[in-house]
């Protein structure tokens, strides 16, 4: 399986003169971009030092939005529409109103306010008048909406999340052969490559018919991102597999269950919306959200849970506190580790990782 | 019939220890000496030392464990495991009611929560910086010209205690600069310092709790000062080996030995 390098290819897409939005974490209704020919690239965590960011934003300020500022401070020019700041969290909000108005960027600055809570009537109505309001401005500034347009993309995103989520459960039951890396590398490709393109990739993976040769370690991984290359390589080498993930990067945007082809496109994207698994960045109920986690633990058979917690991100930090404990009255080991996205790994963070480990392997020996 | 020896080597930021037991669990030998700038070295130095100390050769050791934070650089270990699990089989073979471990060393301190049996059930470390840790206490000790004995001894603690409100290092030492221009007495100074220290700990040990009888070991349970305040924040009496900066290497020798008779069980040796 041969996945494309990003930049790479998102080069080479603007080459042909392909409409690139830089679109920033993490839910946004990719689909209705994709009904105008826009293709999303998304902005999670750009490599390269924070320099520039930092004269804008506070010290406090989650390395995403650092990372994401200093990257549109280069003017990349894979970025030709424009940028879409969905509102993910405050820090994201404000770094959206931000470079719209005062550090002002020559590309248009759009966003997109999803409703936080769950599923009820007053959610639907106005992540409905959201998703219409968007088409108005995004016709406003290209051309009327092809409905057709609209619907095959949606079809697209069907096609797409039907593979992750067979792919996902295949991962939990070990019917997938893919090291940690790689397969956080295909989770994430989703963000760089044109639906078709993902959606061929996605076709190539080989799920076991029998399950996988039994696996030494179990974990399961909670956050934003995946943890860093240099951590999954590490956990690669000390035989450890993350079998289930909890991640905004991950399977936080894939829906819970499989969902009918769609018919009705807003309808289709409403209901999405509100399937997908509850987030820490959606508000919503804990209480959900740790019977969720739970599940995927059982599912999955998963040992531990590992939080790979963004550093000074307030979404994940207000739900962190509670959900360890929840978990350590279970007696289900926990391990925190706090990332400022950096690119090597820790003395402290290899000796914390190694020792989660000989706990999960002790546990099981006995 | 044939006698099986094991080892114990803790490579730690500062000290590099070793613990050489026989099949029955029986110390016969101990060391510690500086890490210095290598850890290979220091590692290879103190097997040495800890041989000579006994009558047997490098050959007689059947099974060794590497351990603390330069575990990867002992050419001559047959395993390696970390120090967090080490210090818990450790403390456990010391003082088998122990619930809870609190090393504290150099440059990393931790809490560990072990099972009955010395397994690890839990456990926290310091983050990146020294606050909380010996290497704390050192930089403080040269800024208040005071021997690492002077600093730890119970006498600072008897008075007033000067206040210290940060744990960061580099902020922490600054705040001793300015007590020390104000003529606030050493004393004082080193109880406010202390107190820093036992508080970062505390912290540490509430946010897993504590389980049985708990076990202080890594070279600050030597600084009598900071026991007595621990003691009196945690509500209770301290276990402290005669040997708190061996304990890694026992527990690392211990491993050894279990691993190596499951081995032989299993076959595969
Ligand atoms: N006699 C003593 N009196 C007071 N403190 C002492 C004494 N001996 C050692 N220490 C303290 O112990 C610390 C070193 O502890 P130890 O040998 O356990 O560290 P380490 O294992 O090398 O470090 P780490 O585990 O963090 O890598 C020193 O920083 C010093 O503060
Ligand atoms: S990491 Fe957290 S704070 Fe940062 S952008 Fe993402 S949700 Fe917002
Ligand atoms: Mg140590």
């Amino acid at each position: 399986m041969m996945i494309p390098d990003r930049s790479e290819y998102l080069k080479g897409l603007a080459q042909t003169g392909q409409k690139i939005m830089g679109v920033l974490p993490a839910l946004y209704p990719r689909e209705l971009l994709w009904a105008f020919d826009i293709h999303a690239a998304e902005i999670w965590d750009p490599p390269g030092e924070i320099l520039h960011a930092n004269a804008h934003l506070q010290t406090t300020i989650c390395p995403i939005v650092k990372k994401s500022l200093e990257f549109i401070l280069k003017d990349p020019d894979i970025i030709n529409a424009g940028y879409l700041f969905p509102h993910t969290c405050d820090s994201l909000q404000n770094l959206g109103t931000q470079v719209k108005d005062l550090i002002g960027v020559s590309l248009p600055v759009y966003t997109f306010y999803n409703p936080k809570g769950s599923f009820n009537n007053t959610t639907i109505k106005y992540y409905r008048d959201i998703l219409q309001n968007f088409q108005l401005t995004l016709e406003t500034i290209y051309r009327p909406l092809d409905p057709e347009k609209l619907l095959t993309a949606c079809e697209l995103s069907h096609k797409i999340d039907s593979h992750l989520l067979a792919i996902h459960q295949a991962r939990m039951t070990n019917h997938l052969s893919l090291s940690n890396e790689e397969y956080f590398k295909l989770m994430r490709a989703q963000e760089y490559l044109l639906p078709a393109d993902y959606l061929n990739l996605l076709e190539q993976v080989d799920i076991l018919d029998q399950p996988g040769e039994s696996l030494k370690t179990r974990l399961m991984v909670s956050g934003i991102l995946p943890p860093t290359s240099k951590i999954l390589e590490f956990l690669d080498e000390l035989g450890v597999s993350i079998v289930a993930d909890d991640l905004l990067a991950g399977s936080r945007r894939i829906p819970k269950f499989s969902m009918d082809a769609p018919s009705s496109p807003i309808d289709y994207l409403t209901d999405r919306f509100f399937v997908l698994p509850p987030c820490s960045t959606r508000g919503g109920d804990l209480d959900e959200r740790m019977h969720h986690i739970s599940t995927r633990m059982k599912d999955s058979r998963a040992q531990g849970m590992l939080f790979d917690m963004v550093k000074f991100c307030e979404p994940e930090l207000f739900d962190h506190r509670l959900l360890v404990k929840t978990l350590r009255e279970k007696s289900i080991p926990v391990l925190t580790l706090e990332t400022e996205l950096e690119h090597h790994i820790s003395g402290q963070d290899k000796t914390r990782i190694e020792a989660f480990t000989e706990l999960l392997f002790d546990m099981v020996s006995t | 019939m044939a006698e099986f020896y094991f080892a114990g080597v803790d490579v730690g930021s500062l000290s590099t220890d070793v613990s050489i037991i026989d099949d029955s669990g029986k110390v016969l030998s101990e060391i510690v000496i500086p890490t210095s700038v290598n850890g290979s070295e220091a590692a290879e130095a103190a097997f040495d030392s800890a041989l000579k100390l006994t009558n047997l050769s490098r050959d007689g050791i059947t099974a060794i464990t590497a351990t603390g934070y330069g575990r990867a650089s002992v050419a001559f270990a047959t395993g390696k495991t970390t120090e967090i699990s080490c210090h818990g089989v450790g403390a456990h073979q010391l003082f088998p009611k122990t619930g809870t471990v609190i090393d504290i060393g150099g440059q990393d301190s931790k809490v560990i929560q072990i099972d009955s049996r010395g397994r690890m059930l839990d456990f926290t470390m310091n983050d990146k910086c020294a606050a909380g840790t010996g290497r704390f206490l050192e930089v403080m000790a040269n800024r208040l010209e005071l021997d690492l004995d002077e600093l730890s001894s119970s006498k600072n603690i008897q008075g007033e205690s000067a206040p210290i409100s940060s744990t960061c290092t580099v902020f922490a030492e600054s705040e001793v600069i300015s007590l020390l221009a104000k003529n606030t007495p050493r004393e004082e100074i080193v109880h406010g310092l202390q107190r820093s220290i036992v508080n970062r700990i505390w912290s540490m040990v509430t946010s897993i709790g504590i389980e049985g009888e708990v076990t202080l070991t890594g070279g600050v349970a030597h600084n009598k000062g900071l026991v007595a305040l621990l003691e009196e924040k945690l509500g209770l009496t301290l276990n402290i080996p005669e040997n708190p900066q061996t304990v890694g290497a026992l527990g690392g020798a211990h491993i050894a030995r279990r691993a190596y008779h499951i081995s032989l069980e299993s076959g595969t040796n």
